[in-house]
Order: structure tokens, then C-alpha cells, then sequence
């Protein structure tokens, strides 16, 4: 059978299996072992096990379960009403002010907490109530937190860049790093698309009060006095030390990425047993159980996505589709666009975890030939990524906001986040302008990469 | 992080009700994944434990730090293995549902029947795989390549056991499920 033969067959079946609805961790293995069968030597078949038990067996990969435990312990303590509460008095004088301070404690708790969908639980179950109490519109409260939540792919510690660093043997140091000033720039354009947004609806109800007498909330103005603001100070504390602690241990050379996931999942218990007083057995049961179901259903995709990209780059399927993008020899950028292309349209269907390692072997040669950092790709990948968490069809956040606040329509929501979408897109145009949006700050603290 | 795919708060799947004869393999299966998942969260908070103690013991005791990593290994996949079974007994390993919707409800079955029978046949290879290779490790005394050196047969033996529950939950549902077609349209 001819290579093209092949990688097609290869292609479609996995098509056909995973539309068939199997789930993905399971589609991804059967297609893998199918194949192992029919064109593998026959041992191959007993190595299986061996092969994704050795794959799972990274210390790096393992621990991604203990960021999520992490992440489940604050998400499930009540840190996010506190902190975005916390932001909302400071920022209640500024023009726009509470789309901000959403804003801005969907990147902090991302940070925290680490997973996209948690975040925009979290903080929108506070915010997007207060938000339209104040008069904002419900497409655009829900558009701010669909969007704040996705930055919990992009800031450390990513799940998303874990694999990453595992699939292109990048430094996750240095990816973690590299996701910050973008997300940092993500945070100011949708920071700077809410203050936008709120002048122009408060503009509208201004108008609509002067023609007709309309009332309405984003004409009352709330002031908190120094007192409430210093009360609240405390509140965001635990983040702080959370936050530091984890980026000492990491960067000051304390601790492995994987011990810092570990003693960030302690401190964060500790936090919350101290804070919140969630300590007794039965307190942490959900906390622990959530994380374990969690953490279970990305290691069984992981762990087979391996053994799926392992069977491709056996059967060199993996290597001839990197060889056959080379050869069209497109244009440097154009290369890139092709890439982020395809990326956008598997985000579509597939969870960013298996889009990573089922894609990185074959699309990180290209990139390479073509002269690419591999790190600076690495973010652009993810927050293409963060995209498809929240553009139809799927849009991961999109389902969770409608969770949160089922009474605004999905077509409000849809065109709530579309504004964020382009923001996303606007964001990796600057940052191919200029690459030192990601890599100027893992260069200035690690040095520049060892090529 | 993460994003995953599970959307919080998100409704276990809907499965036909377990016929009376079946109900034995249920309740054993239920206890069985509810010690599971407490082994593993347990599992889980120790390992967190551990390698916090690894950074600890390094910087102020200056000991080397050669089990840990590997400790917390063994105790991460032995828990992700084992929850397996109870992760799927709520359908929750995620999959692409979108054709479901718009198949018509007899294809729609047959495509359920498929999926559940290839899921059924890929976990029992995989649990069978891992015995073989459990037993290998056991009779051969395997062990990692570090200092600390423990038995390979303790990881393999836990996702022997991960995939044979596995392997019993696909097969309770998948019999649920053909004794009673219609429900799950």
C-alpha cells in the first residue's frame, strides 16, 4: 500500500470511529491497535501496554493531576467570588470598571486555578449576575467571561503547555514563561474592549433616558468608600501567596515543574483549610473526587493519544505528511497561516489535549524547516486553541456560561464572545509582528535558548 | 490549564436501567468503583504530599531526592488507572456526539451498538495485554531502572485490574444496552 494510501485510510478511519461517538481516549486506542495488527509486526501487539504505560509514566505529563487538583481546590472554595468581589470595589471608579475587573479576575483565577472552563464558573457565576444587575447586556457579561476564562490555557500552569513541552521537547519553564506577556496582551485588549463596549451601551441607555424616560441600571453610579476597599484586601491575599509561592518555587530554582504542581495542590488545600475552613474529610471528598475524575478522563485521552501518535510515526504516516507540507513550499507565513488553519478546524471537535499530540509530530517539522522558535509557536498554537473553547460549534465555555446563566439565549452569548474571537485573532497578528511578546520574558529570565 | 472537555456541572450520561439479572454485576461494580475512587484520591493527595516532602527535604536537609519522583508516579497512574472504570460508568470519558443528534433513531441504535461493542473489545484486549505483561514483570522480578529500583509488577498490576473493571463496566452497559435497545435513542 502506498504511503498516501495509507495515511488517508489512516486518517478516515479515525474519522469515521470518533464521529461514530466512541469516546476519543478509546477511539484513538482501537484505531491504534487496529492498525498494529494489520500493518505492524505481530510483537508489536504485545508491547502495547508496555508502550502507553511508559508513555503515562512521565513525571512531567503526571503532573497535569495535580494541577488539577489545585485548580479543583480553589475553584470549588469560595476564592473566586472573593477575588473578583475584591477587584470590583477597586475598579467600581473607573469607566467600565466591572467588565474590567471581570476581566481581570478571570486571568488571575486562571492562573490559580489553571483550567478554562473552572474559571468561567467560577468568577462568572459572580460576575455575570452583577454585571447585568448593573445594566450590562447579557451577550456581552457573557462574552467577557467566556473569553477570561480561556486565558486559563495560556498563563502558567497550562495543562495545554505541558503537553506541549512533552510532544516538541521544549522547556516548560520557558513555555510557561513565554505564555505571560501574551496573556498579559489578551488581558489588556479585552480589558480595553470592555471599557469600549460599556461607554457605547451606556451611551445607548443615556440616550434611551433622555428621549423617553427610560430607566436604566447603567445610569446608577456606586461608590465604595476607602473603608469597604481596605476590607476587601484581604480577600485576595491567599491568591498573592498561592501565586508567588508557586512562581518561586518554580523559577527559583526549589523546585521540578512536577514538584511544584504537587506542593502548589498542598498549598492550595492548606489555603483553603485555612481561609474557608474546607478541611474535614468530607469537604475535601468532592475536591479530590472531582480532580480524580477529571485528571482520569484527560490521562486515559493522553495516554492513548500517544500510543496513536507513536503508531503514526512507526508507520511513517507522520513523517510523510510533515514531508509532503515541506514540499508544497509555501511562504514562510503562509505556512503558519495553513497550520493555525487546520488547528482552528480541529478545535471544532477536538479538546486541545489530543489536538497536541495527535498534530505536534506532524506539524513541528515544517515549522522548523521554516525557521520558526518552537516556544513562540507553542503559545501562538494555544491560543489558537483558546479560540476554539469558545467559537461555535463547539466552544467548550460557551456550554459552561449557559450553565451559569441559562436565561441569556445561546445567540446572544455566540455573538457576546464573537467581539473576543477577533481580539484572539488581532492578538496573533501582533504577536507574529513581534515574537517578543512571548519570547522576551523567558529570554530575559532564562537566557536566551540553547538552539 | 486544563481545559477539558467536561463542562462542570455537566449530567452524567442517560443509561437504560439495568436489567434484574445484570443487577448483581451492577452492585458489585459500584462498590468496587467507590473503593476505587477513594484508593485514588487518596493516591492523589499522597503523591502531592510526597514530592511537596521532596522539595523540602532538599533544601533544608540537603537529602537526595531518588524515590520520590517515582513514588508519585506509581501513585498517579495507579489512581488514574483505577478510576477508570468509574469514570466510564457515567459515561464520562468524552466523546463527539454531535452525529448523534441528527441520525435517525434505528441507525442511531446500531451506531450505539457499534460503539459500545468496539469500546467492549479494545478494553478486554487492553486488560488481557496488561496481564500478560503484569505477569512477565512478576515472574521475572522487574523493577525500574533507578537506585531506588521497586517492581515494575506493581504499576503493570494496577492497570491490569484499572482495565479489567474497565473491561466489566463496557460490558454491563453494553448488555444493558441490548436488552434494552430503544432507550438510549
Amino acid at each position: 500500500m502506498s504511503m498516501l494510501a495509507l495515511g488517508l485510510l489512516f486518517g478516515g478511519v479515525t474519522l469515521v470511529v470518533m464521529f461514530s461517538g466512541m469516546s476519543i481516549a478509546f477511539s484513538l486506542g482501537a484505531v491504534a491497535v487496529a492498525f498494529m495488527y494489520f500493518f505492524m509486526p505481530s510483537a508489536s501487539l504485545d508491547t502495547v501496554t508496555q508502550n502507553v504505560y511508559e508513555e503515562m509514566a512521565s513525571i512531567t505529563l503526571l503532573s497535569i493531576p495535580l494541577f488539577i487538583l489545585k485548580g479543583a481546590a480553589i475553584g470549588k472554595s469560595p476564592a473566586g467570588r472573593d477575588l473578583y468581589l475584591a477587584l470590583h470595589v477597586w475598579m467600581s471608579k473607573v469607566p467600565g470598571g466591572l467588565g474590567i475587573a471581570n476581566v481581570f479576575a478571570c486571568a488571575l483565577f486562571a492562573a490559580m486555578a489553571g483550567s478554562s472552563p473552572a474559571t468561567c464558573s467560577a468568577i462568572g457565576s459572580a460576575g455575570i449576575p452583577e454585571m447585568r444587575r448593573r445594566g450590562y447586556s447579557g451577550g456581552f457579561a457573557a462574552g467577557i467571561i467566556a473569553a477570561g476564562g480561556t486565558l486559563g490555557i495560556l498563563l502558567p500552569p497550562s495543562i495545554t503547555m505541558i503537553l506541549y513541552a512533552v510532544a516538541a521537547e521544549q522547556s516548560l519553564g520557558r513555555l510557561f514563561l513565554a505564555g505571560i506577556g501574551p496573556g498579559v496582551l489578551l488581558v489588556v485588549l479585552f480589558a480595553a474592549y470592555a471599557i469600549f463596549r460599556y461607554r457605547k451601551e451606556h451611551r445607548a441607555a443615556l440616550a434611551a433616558y433622555t428621549a423617553h424616560g427610560t430607566a436604566s441600571a447603567y445610569l446608577d453610579d456606586t461608590r465604595f468608600t476607602l473603608q469597604e476597599r481596605f476590607e476587601m484586601l484581604p480577600r485576595v491575599v491567599p491568591f498573592v501567596v498561592l501565586l508567588t509561592g508557586v512562581m518561586v518555587a518554580l523559577y527559583g530554582g526549589f523546585a521540578t515543574p512536577t514538584e511544584t504542581a504537587g506542593l502548589g495542590a498542598v498549598l492550595a488545600l492548606v489555603l483553603i483549610a485555612v481561609v474557608y475552613g474546607i478541611w474535614r474529610p468530607r469537604d475535601l471528598s468532592p475536591i479530590l473526587a472531582s480532580a480524580l475524575k477529571e485528571s482520569t478522563m484527560l490521562m486515559f485521552i493522553i495516554g492513548m493519544s500517544l500510543l496513536y501518535s507513536y503508531v503514526m510515526s512507526y508507520l511513517h504516516i507522520s513523517q510523510s505528511a510533515a514531508a509532503w507540507i515541506v514540499s508544497l513550499q509555501l511562504t514562510k507565513w503562509l505556512l503558519l497561516a495553513t497550520i493555525l488553519l487546520l488547528v482552528v478546524v480541529l478545535g471544532f471537535f477536538l479538546p486541545p489535549v489530543s489536538i497536541i499530540l495527535m498534530t505536534v509530530p506532524i506539524l513541528l517539522p515544517p515549522i522548523k524547516a521554516a525557521g520558526f522558535d518552537l516556544v513562540w509557536f507553542g503559545v501562538l498554537m494555544t491560543i489558537v486553541m483558546e479560540m476554539g473553547l469558545i467559537h461555535p460549534p463547539v466552544g467548550l465555555n460557551i456550554f459552561v456560561i449557559r450553565n451559569v446563566a441559562p436565561d441569556i439565549p445561546l445567540r446572544d452569548v455566540i455573538f457576546g464572545v464573537l467581539p473576543f474571537v477577533a481580539l484572539m485573532a488581532l492578538a496573533i497578528v501582533l504577536i507574529c509582528l513581534v515574537p517578543g511578546i512571548a519570547t522576551w520574558f523567558p529570554n530575559a529570565l532564562m537566557g536566551a535558548p540553547v538552539r | 490549564m486544563s481545559n477539558t472537555v467536561e463542562a462542570p456541572g455537566e449530567p452524567p450520561g442517560v443509561e437504560p436501567p439495568i436489567p434484574p439479572i445484570l443487577a448483581p454485576l451492577d452492585f458489585a461494580l459500584r462498590f468496587v468503583n467507590r473503593a476505587a475512587l477513594t484508593v485514588g484520591m487518596i493516591a492523589l493527595l499522597a503523591a502531592a504530599f510526597v514530592l511537596t516532602y521532596s522539595v523540602f527535604s532538599r533544601y533544608w536537609f540537603k537529602a537526595a531526592t531518588d524515590w520520590q519522583d517515582e513514588a508519585a508516579v506509581f501513585l498517579l497512574v495507579g489512581a488514574v488507572f483505577l478510576c477508570g472504570a468509574y469514570v466510564q460508568s457515567f459515561r464520562g470519558h468524552v466523546g463527539i456526539e454531535a452525529v448523534a443528534s441528527i441520525l435517525p433513531p434505528a441507525i442511531n441504535r446500531a451506531r450505539m451498538i457499534f460503539v459500545d461493542v468496539l469500546t467492549l473489545l479494545f478494553c478486554t484486549f487492553f486488560a488481557w495485554k496488561s496481564w500478560t505483561l503484569f505477569h512477565e514483570a512478576w515472574v521475572d522480578k522487574q523493577t525500574t531502572s533507578s537506585s531506588w529500583a521497586p517492581p515494575l509488577s506493581i504499576p503493570y498490576g494496577l492497570m491490569a485490574a484499572g482495565f479489567t473493571l474497565l473491561a466489566l463496566q463496557v460490558l454491563l452497559q453494553t448488555l444493558a444496552h441490548l436488552s434494552k435497545p430503544g432507550d438510549r435513542a
